[in-house]
């Protein structure tokens, strides 16, 4: 399966109705495999026509009626995104021709703009315009009125779009322009009558981000609450390829490169969040791209992601993605600074999955059950410290770096386990360690603050995985290369086993790459699949397999000693 | 465009969002057709400019910029390297309607400087992420 860059339909199940005649709609929409959700953004600036919103009375190819109407004809599910920020596959970001006046700036300074997969460049404008606010205002009351009046069921996802720059997801809300400093100043007189005095640098900057997160708050609310027998909630979106620098990559001879693209989507997926590939030409979506992304994030990925489907705690006999790893503190650095993240991805490679939220539901956490959790203490709040404790008490295995610990929750801790009469290990091995089992669950405490400067750190998590007897093939393999795996239950011709694990690897780069999956005498190697510019073979440690430059093969591993 | 480009923003204190600073001359993107140069070697060739903060990639003046884009261009074998501003780059930005367009702003605008020691055009390819 590939991906037919059709620029009406760029990817992710999305419909551009903007990008072609309304007379090709149904053709288009028959084109959506019939089980796929159709996501519609709604470019909103476009139904702008002299003072009123035009969704079908004046010009047909607004005629969002007509367009419901195909789609329930021909028996689709649907929903709409609405941007609550500027999106970068929209021209002037999405806004209407006559608010566009304020160009949105980086951090930098730099305006933000991108180009869309027809290498159309799209400027971002400055959503603290007060223009803008009222133009979104009055769409929302004419979107609003729309989808009642004519019945349309469909459910609005609310959309932050975001860009990948150095690391850092940024929202496209966010803004360092006149405009934004206009509207800093007024809040910052509202707020604080009296005066306020900025003395540091410091407290501006927080000042700032709480403007922007008020003034956020306001699009979003006014969104939720105009369509709210609709809304279905809100969603971040980073859009590949369309940060700054990245315009300017893209648009050089030499182009961004697919290997460039693979970091972005793997680390973007590492923390479970979401990306659109929209903005992608043809050349950027052929070679591996383009059977990687149908492959692991496609209709069966998206339904998850908006929860139009929930995994089962039981295995089923179709893949699901695997990880063994969740992870979950307010700064990912933490984990970076006390070794765990570094150690895991060389001993785990994109196992792991860092977390911003609990899914405490009763299915979230049967369906994490067998995910080792690791904490930490740094701005816990007692909602989340009691959710993990919790969580030990159902059996699962965590991990509780408690540097930081609050003391009133360090109290709790002693509490808790006074109350629930557990019996502490203490160990040492580089720090001290507190081991506690209950049945099926584990407890192990630490101070990672103490493994900040020890050279030994990558052995000491290496036993805190022996110990916790997360059982998973090793990999050895050369930089760049990556891959992801993906667990189903035994066929009936399979009984040995207790799952079955498949791991697909993708060399994006123009070089020859090695791999070596150890498979530690609890996994057997069934088969491989699929291979292209790929060998693989089995030795006595597991299988080697060598990859030619964009090449990619799946293997299959049948795991066979249950964990005790 | 030919050589390379550099793009700079005027940093101004009251911008800063970590401790105060004095204004400086930050770079924000170094580039050829052949991509961004990796940020280790600019820091790397930052450091034979005095004053200039390698780790930021701020410099205290223009001139001290100007000398550090042209120690880049030597080290790269590039004809010739260009200073643009962001105020610039934006402006050009603004009315450039695609890819093209968009292109031709990083040959109209800014300072452009000569190396003439270049030896040969091209680059080396290892200075490019």
């Amino acid at each position: 399966m590939s991906i037919e860059n059709d620029p009406v339909r760029p990817g992710e199940q999305w419909f551009f109705y903007w990008k072609t005649s309304a007379a090709l709609w149904e053709s288009k929409i028959k084109q959506f495999a019939p089980s796929e959700i159709i996501f519609i953004p709604l470019y909103w600036g476009l139904h702008a026509d002299q003072g009123q919103w035009d969704f079908g009375q004046i010009q047909p190819e607004k005629d969002l009626k007509r367009l419901t109407h195909l789609l329930t004809q021909h028996g689709r599910k649907f929903c709409w995104l609405l941007p609550l920020t500027p999106a970068p596959f929209l021209p002037n970001g999405g806004v209407p021709a006559q608010s566009a006046r304020n160009l949105s700036l980086s951090n930098n300074g730099v305006s933000l703009a991108s180009i869309d997969n027809e290498n159309k460049l799209h400027k971002m404008y400055s959503f603290f315009d007060p223009k803008i606010f009222q133009a979104f205002s009055s769409f929302l009351d004419g979107f609003g009125s729309f989808i009642a009046d004519n019945k349309v069921k469909a459910p609005t996802w609310g959309v932050q779009f975001s860009y990948f720059e150095r690391a850092e997801r940024v929202s496209f809300f966010k803004d360092s322009s006149m405009i934004f400093e206009q509207g800093f100043s007024r809040y910052l007189k509202k707020s604080f009558p009296e005066g306020v005095q900025l003395s540091q640098p410091f407290e501006e900057g927080k000042l700032k981000n709480q403007f922007l997160d008020e003034v956020q708050g306001l699009f979003t609310s006014m969104a939720r609450e105009t369509l709210s027998p609709f809304w279905a909630g809100e969603k971040m979106i980073t859009v590949l390829g369309s940060g700054p620098q990245e315009t300017i990559e893209r648009a050089l001879p030499s182009g961004k490169s697919q290997l460039k693209f693979f970091k972005d989507i793997f680390t973007l997926y590492s923390h479970n969040h979401f990306f659109s590939s929209v903005l992608l030409n043809d050349a950027e979506k052929s070679q591996l791209i383009s059977t990687f992304l149908p492959e692991h994030f496609g209709n069966e990925d998206i339904e998850h992601r908006y929860h139009y489907q929930m995994y089962p705690g039981e295995l089923g006999q179709t893949f699901r993605p695997f990880s063994v790893v969740d992870i979950f503190g307010p700064d990912v650095k933490l984990f970076k600074e006390n070794g765990l993240l570094p150690t895991l991805k060389k001993a785990l490679p994109w196992t792991y999955q860092v977390q911003e939220t609990l899914d405490f539901t009763p299915e979230g956490i049967e369906s994490g059950q067998d995910r080792v959790k690791f904490f930490h203490a740094t701005k816990m709040d007692r909602t989340r410290f009691s959710q993990m404790l919790k969580l030990f008490l159902m059996g699962q295995r965590i991990v509780f770096d408690k540097t930081g610990l609050h003391p009133d929750l360090e109290k709790r801790l002693q509490i808790f386990f006074l109350e629930n009469n557990l019996k502490l290990q203490s160990v040492k091995y580089l720090i001290n360690i507190q081991v506690c089992e209950l049945g099926e669950g584990l407890l192990i405490c630490l101070e990672g603050e103490a493994l900040k400067d020890q050279p030994d750190r990558k052995k000491f998590w290496d036993h805190i995985f022996n110990y916790l007897k997360i059982q998973h093939p090793s990999l050895v393999m050369d930089d760049d290369v990556f891959c992801l795996w993906r667990i189903r239950s035994t066929a009936p011709t399979e009984l040995n086993y207790l799952d079955v694990r498949r791991i697909n690897l993708y060399n994006p780069t123009s070089y020859k790459k090695q791999v070596l999956v150890h498979t530690q005498k609890h996994f057997a190697f069934l088969k491989m699949i699929d291979p292209s510019k790929a060998t693989a073979k089995s030795t006595t440690e597991g299988v080697e397999v060598e990859l030619l430059p964009n090449g990619k093969i799946a293997l299959d591993f049948g795991h066979y000693e249950e964990r005790k | 465009m030919n050589g390379l480009t550099l793009l700079y923003n005027f940093q101004s204190p009251q911008t800063t969002e970590g401790d105060f600073r004095p204004a400086s001359y930050k770079v924000i993107y170094f580039f050829s057709e052949q991509g961004l140069i990796e940020q280790s070697t600019l820091r790397e060739l930052c450091k034979s400019v005095p004053d200039a903060n390698y780790n930021d990639l701020t410099f205290l003046n223009l001139e001290d910029l100007r000398v550090f884009a042209q120690r880049v261009s030597q080290e790269t074998e590039s004809s010739e390297v260009r200073l643009m501003s962001v105020l610039d780059y934006n402006i050009g930005l603004d009315g450039a309607p695609d890819r093209e367009g968009f292109l031709s702003i990083l040959s109209k605008f800014g300072e452009v400087l000569s190396n003439a020691q270049a030896k040969k055009k091209g680059f080396l390819g290892k200075f490019f992420n």
